[in-house]
Protein backbone atom coordinates (compact mmCIF):
# COMPACT_ATOMS: atom_id res chain seq x y z
CA UNK A 1 0.00 0.00 0.00
CA UNK A 2 1.14 3.51 -0.98
CA UNK A 3 0.32 6.15 1.19
CA UNK A 4 -0.07 9.68 0.00
CA UNK A 5 3.87 9.06 -1.63
CA UNK A 6 2.19 8.42 -4.82
CA UNK A 7 3.10 11.51 -6.99
CA UNK A 8 6.64 11.42 -5.61
CA UNK A 9 7.41 7.78 -6.77
CA UNK A 10 8.50 8.27 -10.25
CA UNK A 11 8.64 6.72 -13.36
CA UNK A 12 10.62 3.96 -12.75
CA UNK A 13 8.08 3.06 -9.86
CA UNK A 14 4.97 4.13 -11.94
CA UNK A 15 5.96 1.51 -14.42
CA UNK A 16 5.69 -1.10 -12.26
CA UNK A 17 1.83 -0.88 -11.57
CA UNK A 18 1.20 -0.50 -15.30
CA UNK A 19 -0.64 -4.09 -16.29
CA UNK A 20 -1.69 -4.53 -12.74
CA UNK A 21 -5.37 -4.58 -11.35
CA UNK A 22 -4.94 -2.36 -8.27
CA UNK A 23 -7.42 -0.80 -6.19
CA UNK A 24 -7.17 2.79 -5.61
CA UNK A 25 -8.28 4.88 -2.94
CA UNK A 26 -8.99 9.15 -3.66
CA UNK A 27 -10.40 11.52 -2.25
CA UNK A 28 -12.89 11.67 -0.08
CA UNK A 29 -13.53 7.84 0.36
CA UNK A 30 -13.62 7.01 -2.85
CA UNK A 31 -12.18 3.74 -4.04
CA UNK A 32 -11.91 2.28 -7.64
CA UNK A 33 -10.56 -0.70 -9.03
CA UNK A 34 -9.70 -1.66 -12.44
CA UNK A 35 -6.40 -2.20 -14.47
CA UNK A 36 -3.95 0.46 -14.68
CA UNK A 37 -2.90 2.08 -18.21
CA UNK A 38 -0.64 4.03 -17.18
CA UNK A 39 0.59 6.94 -14.87
CA UNK A 40 0.79 10.74 -16.18
CA UNK A 41 4.32 11.69 -15.44
CA UNK A 42 3.81 14.93 -15.38
CA UNK A 43 0.22 14.89 -12.66
CA UNK A 44 0.45 11.47 -11.65
CA UNK A 45 -2.66 10.63 -12.67
CA UNK A 46 -3.89 6.69 -12.81
CA UNK A 47 -5.45 5.75 -15.67
CA UNK A 48 -7.76 2.65 -14.84
CA UNK A 49 -10.08 0.72 -17.57
CA UNK A 50 -12.42 -2.05 -16.84
CA UNK A 51 -13.92 -3.71 -19.43
CA UNK A 52 -17.62 -4.66 -19.31
CA UNK A 53 -20.45 -4.00 -21.54
CA UNK A 54 -18.22 -1.11 -22.72
CA UNK A 55 -14.63 -0.27 -21.81
CA UNK A 56 -15.25 1.76 -18.98
CA UNK A 57 -12.21 4.06 -18.25
CA UNK A 58 -11.54 6.38 -15.27
CA UNK A 59 -8.71 8.42 -14.44
CA UNK A 60 -8.30 9.63 -11.10
CA UNK A 61 -6.12 12.75 -10.22
CA UNK A 62 -2.45 12.62 -9.05
CA UNK A 63 -2.89 14.96 -6.84
CA UNK A 64 -6.45 13.03 -5.03
CA UNK A 65 -4.81 9.61 -4.55
CA UNK A 66 -4.49 8.58 -1.15
CA UNK A 67 -3.49 4.72 -2.06
CA UNK A 68 -2.75 2.17 -4.56
CA UNK A 69 -3.27 -1.69 -3.93
CA UNK A 70 -1.91 -4.25 -6.06
CA UNK A 71 -4.40 -6.93 -6.42
CA UNK A 72 -3.13 -9.06 -9.20
CA UNK A 73 -1.17 -8.54 -12.81
CA UNK A 74 -2.69 -9.11 -15.86
CA UNK A 75 -2.11 -12.71 -17.82
CA UNK A 76 -1.01 -12.27 -21.64
CA UNK A 77 -4.23 -11.57 -23.02
CA UNK A 78 -5.77 -8.94 -20.87
CA UNK A 79 -2.10 -6.90 -21.36
CA UNK A 80 -2.59 -7.27 -24.81
CA UNK A 81 -6.02 -6.00 -24.47
CA UNK A 82 -5.04 -3.02 -22.57
CA UNK A 83 -1.95 -2.02 -25.42
CA UNK A 84 -4.81 -1.22 -27.82
CA UNK A 85 -7.32 0.71 -25.74
CA UNK A 86 -6.78 3.95 -27.00
CA UNK A 87 -5.05 3.07 -30.35
CA UNK A 88 -7.33 3.82 -33.42
CA UNK A 89 -9.24 1.23 -35.03
CA UNK A 90 -6.62 -0.88 -38.10
CA UNK A 91 -8.22 0.99 -40.49
CA UNK A 92 -8.94 -1.23 -43.65
CA UNK A 93 -6.32 -2.02 -46.18
CA UNK A 94 -7.78 -0.24 -49.26
CA UNK A 95 -6.18 -1.73 -52.39
CA UNK A 96 -3.65 0.97 -54.85
CA UNK A 97 -5.88 1.37 -57.28
CA UNK A 98 -8.98 2.90 -54.50
CA UNK A 99 -6.48 5.06 -52.75
CA UNK A 100 -5.30 6.86 -56.07
CA UNK A 101 -8.46 7.83 -56.94
CA UNK A 102 -8.80 9.01 -53.39
CA UNK A 103 -5.89 10.94 -53.68
CA UNK A 104 -7.17 11.99 -57.00
CA UNK A 105 -10.49 12.75 -56.01
CA UNK A 106 -8.99 15.09 -52.89
CA UNK A 107 -6.39 17.28 -54.68
CA UNK A 108 -9.28 18.24 -56.98
CA UNK A 109 -11.09 19.23 -54.25
CA UNK A 110 -8.53 20.93 -52.92
CA UNK A 111 -7.70 22.70 -56.08
CA UNK A 112 -11.10 23.73 -56.84
CA UNK A 113 -11.15 25.63 -53.40
CA UNK A 114 -8.10 26.93 -54.48
CA UNK A 115 -5.95 25.83 -51.84
CA UNK A 116 -2.05 24.82 -53.45
CA UNK A 117 -2.00 21.11 -53.84
CA UNK A 118 1.33 18.66 -55.24
CA UNK A 119 1.68 15.14 -55.03
CA UNK A 120 4.31 14.00 -53.26
CA UNK A 121 4.65 10.15 -53.64
CA UNK A 122 1.95 8.82 -52.29
CA UNK A 123 1.13 11.84 -50.07
CA UNK A 124 -0.50 15.56 -51.37
CA UNK A 125 1.40 18.59 -49.80
CA UNK A 126 -0.55 21.73 -49.31
CA UNK A 127 1.11 24.35 -49.22
CA UNK A 128 3.61 23.60 -48.50
CA UNK A 129 3.11 22.93 -44.85
CA UNK A 130 0.40 20.29 -44.29
CA UNK A 131 0.82 16.54 -45.63
CA UNK A 132 -1.91 14.19 -46.20
CA UNK A 133 -1.60 10.79 -46.44
CA UNK A 134 -3.19 7.46 -46.96
CA UNK A 135 -6.42 6.87 -46.83
CA UNK A 136 -6.40 11.01 -47.08
CA UNK A 137 -9.09 11.47 -44.78
CA UNK A 138 -9.55 14.50 -42.15
CA UNK A 139 -7.56 12.27 -39.27
CA UNK A 140 -4.43 12.10 -42.13
CA UNK A 141 -3.84 15.30 -42.22
CA UNK A 142 0.04 16.37 -40.99
CA UNK A 143 0.74 20.11 -40.42
CA UNK A 144 2.35 22.28 -37.73
CA UNK A 145 0.15 25.00 -38.70
CA UNK A 146 -3.44 24.90 -36.20
CA UNK A 147 -4.58 26.98 -38.36
CA UNK A 148 -4.51 25.80 -41.70
CA UNK A 149 -4.17 21.89 -39.95
CA UNK A 150 -8.18 22.92 -39.05
CA UNK A 151 -9.13 24.46 -42.01
CA UNK A 152 -7.90 21.70 -44.02
CA UNK A 153 -9.58 19.01 -42.28
CA UNK A 154 -12.65 21.00 -42.53
CA UNK A 155 -12.68 20.97 -46.45
CA UNK A 156 -11.83 17.47 -46.02
CA UNK A 157 -14.53 16.68 -43.98
CA UNK A 158 -16.79 18.24 -46.25
CA UNK A 159 -15.76 16.37 -49.20
CA UNK A 160 -16.15 12.84 -47.15
CA UNK A 161 -19.49 14.04 -46.67
CA UNK A 162 -21.35 15.55 -49.57
CA UNK A 163 -18.96 14.07 -52.84
CA UNK A 164 -19.33 10.09 -53.43
CA UNK A 165 -15.63 9.47 -51.86
CA UNK A 166 -14.80 6.12 -51.82
CA UNK A 167 -15.91 5.22 -47.65
CA UNK A 168 -13.46 4.11 -45.21
CA UNK B 1 -33.00 21.74 -18.76
CA UNK B 2 -30.63 23.25 -20.95
CA UNK B 3 -31.27 27.13 -21.44
CA UNK B 4 -27.46 28.12 -21.75
CA UNK B 5 -26.12 30.26 -19.45
CA UNK B 6 -23.83 33.33 -20.75
CA UNK B 7 -20.09 33.73 -19.80
CA UNK B 8 -19.13 36.39 -17.25
CA UNK B 9 -16.05 36.34 -17.71
CA UNK B 10 -13.22 34.97 -20.23
CA UNK B 11 -10.83 33.02 -18.81
CA UNK B 12 -6.92 34.47 -18.65
CA UNK B 13 -5.24 33.20 -21.76
CA UNK B 14 -1.58 31.37 -21.07
CA UNK B 15 1.56 32.85 -21.11
CA UNK B 16 2.76 34.15 -24.21
CA UNK B 17 6.28 33.99 -22.97
CA UNK B 18 6.85 30.15 -22.02
CA UNK B 19 5.43 27.17 -21.81
CA UNK B 20 4.24 26.66 -18.46
CA UNK B 21 7.14 23.81 -17.90
CA UNK B 22 10.00 25.74 -17.11
CA UNK B 23 10.45 25.37 -12.89
CA UNK B 24 11.43 29.19 -12.79
CA UNK B 25 8.31 30.78 -15.18
CA UNK B 26 6.09 32.91 -12.59
CA UNK B 27 3.16 30.24 -14.12
CA UNK B 28 4.83 27.04 -13.27
CA UNK B 29 5.39 28.63 -9.38
CA UNK B 30 1.92 29.99 -9.39
CA UNK B 31 -0.24 27.07 -10.35
CA UNK B 32 2.07 24.39 -10.42
CA UNK B 33 2.72 23.66 -7.14
CA UNK B 34 1.40 19.64 -7.95
CA UNK B 35 3.61 19.62 -10.92
CA UNK B 36 5.76 17.40 -10.70
CA UNK B 37 9.39 17.99 -11.97
CA UNK B 38 11.87 14.81 -12.66
CA UNK B 39 14.35 14.26 -10.42
CA UNK B 40 17.56 16.16 -10.17
CA UNK B 41 20.45 15.03 -12.52
CA UNK B 42 22.92 15.07 -9.57
CA UNK B 43 20.74 11.80 -7.70
CA UNK B 44 21.00 9.84 -10.48
CA UNK B 45 23.53 8.28 -12.90
CA UNK B 46 23.45 8.67 -16.84
CA UNK B 47 21.82 5.24 -17.17
CA UNK B 48 19.09 5.38 -14.05
CA UNK B 49 18.03 8.90 -15.81
CA UNK B 50 18.21 7.34 -19.28
CA UNK B 51 15.67 4.02 -18.05
CA UNK B 52 13.74 6.93 -16.13
CA UNK B 53 13.28 9.04 -19.72
CA UNK B 54 12.25 5.93 -21.06
CA UNK B 55 10.04 5.20 -18.47
CA UNK B 56 8.48 8.78 -17.99
CA UNK B 57 7.93 8.69 -22.07
CA UNK B 58 6.14 5.39 -21.91
CA UNK B 59 4.00 6.60 -19.22
CA UNK B 60 3.09 10.19 -20.66
CA UNK B 61 2.33 8.53 -24.21
CA UNK B 62 -0.27 6.44 -22.54
CA UNK B 63 -1.70 9.07 -20.47
CA UNK B 64 -2.13 11.40 -24.33
CA UNK B 65 -3.57 8.83 -25.95
CA UNK B 66 -5.96 8.52 -22.98
CA UNK B 67 -6.77 12.72 -23.24
CA UNK B 68 -6.66 11.30 -27.03
CA UNK B 69 -9.71 9.36 -27.10
CA UNK B 70 -11.85 11.44 -24.45
CA UNK B 71 -11.95 14.29 -26.90
CA UNK B 72 -15.22 15.29 -28.15
CA UNK B 73 -16.93 12.23 -25.80
CA UNK B 74 -18.76 12.73 -22.66
CA UNK B 75 -17.02 12.66 -19.61
CA UNK B 76 -18.27 12.41 -16.15
CA UNK B 77 -16.07 14.39 -13.61
CA UNK B 78 -16.26 13.63 -9.72
CA UNK B 79 -15.03 16.87 -7.93
CA UNK B 80 -14.26 17.52 -4.64
CA UNK B 81 -17.59 18.82 -1.71
CA UNK B 82 -19.45 15.71 -3.66
CA UNK B 83 -20.24 17.87 -6.80
CA UNK B 84 -20.40 15.43 -10.28
CA UNK B 85 -20.81 17.59 -13.55
CA UNK B 86 -20.96 16.02 -17.19
CA UNK B 87 -19.83 17.89 -19.83
CA UNK B 88 -18.17 17.01 -23.37
CA UNK B 89 -14.07 16.66 -23.42
CA UNK B 90 -12.64 19.16 -25.22
CA UNK B 91 -8.28 19.38 -24.47
CA UNK B 92 -6.24 19.65 -21.36
CA UNK B 93 -3.19 22.07 -21.02
CA UNK B 94 0.19 20.45 -21.26
CA UNK B 95 0.47 20.08 -17.51
CA UNK B 96 -3.09 18.47 -16.74
CA UNK B 97 -4.24 21.61 -14.72
CA UNK B 98 -7.16 22.59 -17.28
CA UNK B 99 -9.69 20.60 -19.04
CA UNK B 100 -11.43 22.66 -21.80
CA UNK B 101 -14.70 21.08 -21.62
CA UNK B 102 -18.22 21.74 -23.80
CA UNK B 103 -21.82 21.74 -22.60
CA UNK B 104 -21.25 21.44 -18.98
CA UNK B 105 -24.04 20.75 -16.92
CA UNK B 106 -24.30 22.25 -13.63
CA UNK B 107 -27.01 22.65 -11.41
CA UNK B 108 -27.90 26.10 -12.47
CA UNK B 109 -28.24 25.41 -16.30
CA UNK B 110 -25.48 24.32 -19.04
CA UNK B 111 -22.57 26.16 -19.84
CA UNK B 112 -21.86 26.11 -23.23
CA UNK B 113 -18.25 26.54 -22.83
CA UNK B 114 -15.78 26.17 -19.67
CA UNK B 115 -12.49 25.67 -17.91
CA UNK B 116 -12.59 22.90 -15.40
CA UNK B 117 -9.38 23.24 -12.73
CA UNK B 118 -7.71 19.52 -12.23
CA UNK B 119 -7.09 20.53 -8.44
CA UNK B 120 -10.78 20.89 -8.01
CA UNK B 121 -11.70 16.90 -9.70
CA UNK B 122 -11.55 13.94 -8.14
CA UNK B 123 -11.32 11.80 -10.89
CA UNK B 124 -13.60 11.29 -14.19
CA UNK B 125 -14.84 8.75 -16.16
CA UNK B 126 -15.66 7.86 -19.94
CA UNK B 127 -16.41 4.99 -21.83
CA UNK B 128 -14.05 4.05 -24.92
Amino acid sequence: MMQCGWPLMGPLRWLHYVNKEVKVRAGKGEEHRGWLLSVDPVSASVVLVSFGEAVAVRVVMGHAVEAVEVLRAADDETAKRLRSVFLPPPSPCLDPKELRQRRDALRQWLQENRIPVEEEGEELKVAGVLTIAAPYSGQDCRSSNQIILDRIQRLVGIQDCTNQRLPL
Amino acid sequence: MATPVPVLRLPKGPDPNSRGFDPNSPRFIALCRTSISSSAASDTDSEQLQKEQHARSVLREGFLRCLLSMTNKKVQFQMYENVKVEATFGASDIDVLNFQVSDLHTPIGVQKEALIRCQDVISFTFDV
